[in-house]
């Protein structure tokens, strides 16, 4: 589906990012890795996407300095010449109330989470020419809902989602279709963490969702290369949720339904 | 003491605000009231100003401030 395309997943090296561009490779894609903390880890990805017969490269950058994207985007014209998939999903932040939220705390989430879609596809468009293009933004249900601790991730989020549909529609009549995919709680190990803080009781109980376990980082990769395809050409500017039911239903079920 | 320790302190006073006392070499981040967001700041510090890099990885091996130089020290010699 994906053949000859080329696609960047930004933290690409773990979690929902490996799981993004292994399944973008499965579909056929080369794919550019983008880590920043983790060499071996991305490293490891790439190995893995080989395999699945197609090209990848592990690029290190902090997506939140401008001038290590623009290193990024001279090492993928050099490699590959084009690019036909944007992932923005790396992502970085504190657990942290917002009224203990400092400047540097924000300067750092929104630089990271936000900006960084922003920047990535002003450069990414360039490479991607008059092809249809796809961009992808990676968000959580922080964006709206209000998880304790969650307040520098949750209001990146928000405001990457903005950022994305003011791209959607600037970017709609030369055919690159932009949207984000927001999941909930997903088993990984930034996941893990708030799972393991409402278990010591540090923060509140998180329900199960209602379809009956926590979303996978297979769950959101295959969304995600839903809009990669054709299929998904006049989906523009929307977030795409994940969360299997849990957002409309924010208490947990039992097998035999509510009530029970 | 080394420059290499020196411009080390100067990197770790700057981004997390501690006392230039409190960093001796059996401090940790604990000791230095470091968070984790302080502590990846002051890693990329470090890979700017010395041209190396740390992985993850490795950084999480460290104990106190004198795994910090040490780690330094090594891979800028390696670099040499």
């Amino acid at each position: 589906m994906l053949k000859g395309k080329v696609a960047l997943v930004t933290g690409g090296s773990r979690g929902i990012g490996k799981a993004i561009a292994i399944k973008l490779a499965q579909e056929g894609a080369s794919v550019v890795v983008n880590f920043f903390r983790r060499r071996e880890a991305a490293q490891e990805t790439v190995q893995e996407i080989e395999k699945l017969g197609v090209s990848a490269q592990a690029i290190r950058a902090n997506v939140g300095e401008p001038e290590k994207i623009d290193e990024m985007f001279h090492t993928i014209a050099d490699s590959f010449g084009r690019l036909d998939i944007l992932v923005s999903n790396a992502a970085s932040g504190l657990p942290r109330q917002a009224m203990d939220l400092d400047p540097k705390g924000w300067a750092w989430t929104l630089d990271i989470n936000a900006r960084a879609l922003l920047l990535l596809a002003q450069r990414a468009v360039k490479l991607m020419d008059d092809r249809a293009g796809k961009i992808v933004a990676i968000s959580s249900l922080g964006s709206s809902i209000i998880w304790p601790g969650y307040a520098p991730i949750g209001i990146s989020k928000a405001t990457l989602e903005a950022v994305m549909r003011y791209l959607a529609i600037e970017l709609a009549p030369r055919d690159i279709c932009v949207n984000a995919v927001s999941a909930s709680i997903v088993a990984t190990d930034s996941g893990m963490f708030f799972l393991k803080a409402a278990q010591a009781g540090q923060i509140p109980a998180l329900p199960t969702p209602p379809a009956g376990r926590l979303v996978s980082v297979e769950d959101v990769a295959n969304v995600v290369a839903f809009l990669c395809s054709e299929a998904a050409f006049m989906i523009r500017g929307q977030t795409i949720v994940v969360d299997g039911g849990m957002s409309i239903a924010p208490f947990n079920i039992t097998k035999q339904g509510i009530g029970d | 003491m080394s420059a290499t320790e020196e411009t080390i302190k100067d990197i770790i006073v700057k981004i997390v605000h501690c006392d230039r006392e409190v960093l001796k070499p059996e401090s940790t981040f604990q000791d230095m009231k470091a968070d984790s967001l302080d502590m990846v700041q002051v890693l990329v510090a470090l890979e700017d100003e010395f041209g190396i890099e740390i992985p993850d990885e490795d950084a999480q091996k460290f104990k106190n401030f004198a795994d910090f130089v040490g780690y330094v020290e090594a891979k800028i010699a390696e670099k040499k």
